[in-house]
């Protein structure tokens, strides 16, 4: 049982930072604090999207260096795949990181209009305020 | 609120937990991400894109027009973000 939490250690590690933004988007009643329990939503799915990519024995970046640049004019120079990590995750979570980027950004300007109207950022609050004004 | 929370959160963390026993074990080499296709592009990318980072060379290359469409999803943002917030002038509405 202890080797098999330990084997994917990294996995657990995820599902706990990613129930504790769905808690923060769902439970609190603080408008920012559900913008920040979403970016860190985003944050555990970018880094279990990065962790699929890893592989263990030696691999390093996907970047060729000298050597290999040079060996790619004359035949097929046989590139290892193993000592290579596995860089589309890497590719494709650079992609999600600007999207999240993007849509934090829309998020808080959306913020910044709903306080100036309400004067606060509480749920509960502007519910009351929207209830109580027929806005 | 908070129980709703709680209770939501139990039911995606038994679901979640559920799934990692079917993932790979971390940082093993022949897990299906890492051998369906990423090899072909460790071995091609270099020899067709003449680009020795894998990485700039399946932004720029392989998938060149996503991220073109990934600036259009930028420039909308930042658009948004600017009429939002901008001062508005006299005698327009709201």
């Amino acid at each position: 049982m202890l080797e098999y939490i330990v084997s994917k250690y990294n996995f657990w590690a995820y599902v706990i930072l990613l129930l504790i933004g769905l808690y923060a988007m769902v439970g609190k009643k603080n408008l920012v604090k559900k913008l920040i329990g979403m970016n860190i939503f985003q944050s555990a799915v970018i880094l279990f999207y990065i962790s699929i990519g890893v592989k263990k024995g030696g691999a390093t970046v996907p970047i060729f260096l000298g050597d290999a640049h040079a060996a790619h004019g004359h035949g097929h120079a046989l590139i290892d795949v193993a000592s290579y990590i596995n860089p589309l995750p890497h590719v494709l979570m650079l992609t999600a990181i600007v999207v999240s980027i993007a849509t934090t950004g829309v998020a808080l300007a959306v913020l910044i209009l709903i306080f100036r109207r309400y004067k606060t950022l509480e749920l509960d609050e502007i519910m009351k305020i929207r209830k109580d004004t027929g806005v | 609120m908070k129980v709703v929370a709680t209770i939501l959160i139990i039911l995606t963390g038994a679901l979640l937990i559920y799934g990692v026993e079917d993932m790979p074990d971390w940082g093993d080499p022949n897990s299906p991400a890492n051998s369906h296709v990423s090899p072909k592009y460790i071995q091609e990318a270099l020899e067709k894109t003449a680009t020795p980072n894998i990485v700039t060379a399946v932004l720029a290359d392989y998938r060149g027009y996503d991220t073109m469409g990934e600036t259009t999803v930028i420039f909308t943002a930042g658009m948004a973000c600017i009429l939002m917030l901008r001062k508005k002038r006299k005698g327009e509405g709201d």
